[in-house]
């Protein structure tokens, strides 16, 4: 069980209940068996805990770590975190400035901080001290990602872009980070951001032959810029043997999906209706 | 000489070479355990921690440039390079040479570093010299000059014999240099223990956190940024990606009801 715990803690998986069922029994039970292993598990426990609300239990641990640890940051930052989760938001706001004070250099706090901001619906806020952290910690691939959502969510597409950018370079391998630059860029609209998002759908693609949002992304952008009255015609050839291309790829995925179903010529028909409504006709 | 073989008394091996080899192990184990206790926690200063990430983004930028649009790696070019307003040519840290004498905590580093390394050294090697001195205790399998006798013949006046023979003093060096590799067997690599480690840092000065002159690593990032140039990755990826049909293989299988998107 201990395994478990350690393989959900290093892939960062963010399976509350599970968590808490497990640790909740290991420590009831096998505490004096785990060793010093027990002060990470019930900091994760507690962390899962304040997920699915369960206050009491959340409490036990913090009430043990801070016995153990009277004087850390992390206990610290531990018990902001109850705090928020209880909407006390001001004291949580207050225990992280003092956290601070003592140590300008901790992430951690800093970012609980702008999660509170974030939390309260103060959008706007929050995204200034984003930036403001950022301009500090220019690597934190973490604080970057969430700036581009809150930036998509404000629809300023442009910083998104940018942000996108950076993770872009800094895991360039990563088929994820390709194809949510290019849904961007798609949205932003205009000839040539049709054009980069076709090129970051077709990357995306190639990092990763199975990503069928980026196919599907594919397919629209390259019939958007097929459909549009200012292209030459040579464009227009290319970008129509790009749609023809994948509309293919994407018969091919849903024939394989269905394989062994009855129902597999029907739902064949409904992709070709799909694709055919999906065109972007000029109106 | 290459001279008649000493027959050596058995108890020398006994009770001199193996006990050597203890007490050196044993105390730099000691040593260890005792530098962990002392140690103390090295403050990072915001600024170093803020431009070593600037010039890790610098350093990426120059290697995966070539993922992002044209305008965007010369964008940010502009940002860091631009004449006027690049941020390498803007900034300026003020460095202040850290002056081992003045500063407070390398101070204190260093005194404990000297006490945990020299001290016992001192004791050691003084406890040797006063129990086991006078008489040979081992052989060296390779042959050496005469020049070495003094060094390696501590208290031994014999101008007969081979210089190969040495005394216990020379038998302790061997350890403490010799131990090196036990001590990364047991204790883990970049352990305390390691005296020759620590006596290398301390000629190579102080070598803190970032290079101590920020500037020189601005610079040096400014010219290296200048010379790049944006070879974009993405300009055929269309036709690289349809000339192989893709390989979806065992993706759709009945069993699997995950959402795909």
């Amino acid at each position: 069980m201990r395994d478990k715990l350690r393989k959900w803690r290093e892939d960062n998986c963010r399976n509350s209940e599970q968590i808490v069922d497990v640790g909740e029994e290991l420590i009831s039970e096998h505490a004096s068996k785990l060793g010093d292993d027990i002060w990470i598990i019930y900091e994760q426990v507690m962390i899962a805990a304040l997920d699915c609300s369960r206050d009491d239990l959340a409490l036990t641990c913090l009430q043990e770590l801070r016995k153990q640890f009277p004087d850390s940051h992390r206990v610290k930052r531990l018990t902001g975190m109850r705090l928020e989760a209880l909407e006390r938001y001001d004291e949580a706001n207050k225990h992280y400035d003092a956290i601070l004070q003592d140590d300008p250099t901790n992430t951690a706090a800093r970012k609980r901080k702008i999660s509170i901001l974030k939390a309260q619906g103060k959008s706007t806020e929050a995204i200034r001290e984003l930036n403001e952290y950022l301009e500090q910690f220019v690597g934190d691939q973490e604080a970057w990602h969430e700036l581009s959502e809150l930036y998509i969510n404000e629809h300023d597409y442009g910083k998104a872009a940018f942000c996108l950018e950076e993770l872009m370079m800094i895991n360039p391998h990563n088929h994820l980070y390709c194809e949510q630059y290019a849904e961007v860029k798609y949205t932003q609209g205009g000839l040539e951001n049709l054009e980069l998002s076709r090129k970051y759908f077709a990357q995306a693609l190639r990092l990763n032959n199975r990503n069928m949002r980026a196919l599907f992304g594919l397919y629209m952008s390259a019939s958007h810029i097929a459909a549009s009255p200012k292209v030459s015609a040579k464009v227009k050839k290319d970008n129509m043997k790009y749609a023809a291309w994948a509309a293919t790829q994407i018969n091919r995925a849903y024939k394989l999906a269905g394989r062994g179903t009855k129902e597999n010529k029907c739902s064949m028909k409904t992709v070709e209706e799909m694709l055919e409504s999906m065109q972007i006709t000029m109106s | 000489m290459a001279g008649p073989e000493l027959l050596l008394d058995s108890s020398i091996r006994m009770w001199v070479v193996l006990p050597i080899v203890f007490v050196t192990f044993f105390v730099g184990v000691i040593r260890h355990y005792v530098t962990q206790l002392l140690h103390s926690d090295k403050k990072v200063n915001l600024e170093q921690v803020s431009d070593s990430q600037v010039l890790m983004r610098s350093r990426i930028l120059r290697e995966n440039g070539k993922y992002i649009p044209r305008q965007s790696f010369a964008m940010r070019k502009h940002y860091f390079n631009d004449a006027e307003t690049g941020f390498f040519k803007k900034v300026k840290r003020k460095v202040v040479p850290k002056n081992p004498m003045t500063d407070s905590s390398m101070m204190v580093d260093m005194m404990k570093g000297n006490l945990t390394n020299v001290l016992p050294m001192i004791v050691i090697g003084g406890w040797i010299n006063w129990a086991f001195s006078g008489f040979v205790i081992t052989k060296v399998p390779f042959p050496l000059t005469l020049r070495f006798k003094p060094m390696l013949q501590r208290g031994i006046d014999l101008l007969s014999l081979d210089a190969s023979w040495v005394s216990s003093a020379s038998w302790y060096f061997l350890n403490v240099f010799g131990l090196r590799s036990m001590y990364s067997l047991i204790l883990g690599q970049d352990n305390a223990a390691d005296q020759s480690r620590i006596m290398q840092d301390q000629m190579t000065g102080a070598a803190m956190a970032m290079p101590p002159d920020p500037n020189k690593a601005f610079k040096s990032e400014w010219e290296a940024l200048e010379v790049v140039e944006h070879k974009w990755a993405l300009e055929n990826v269309e036709e690289e990606l349809m000339s192989k049909d893709l390989n979806f293989g065992g993706f759709f299988s009945q069993d699997i009801k995950s959402a795909v998107f």
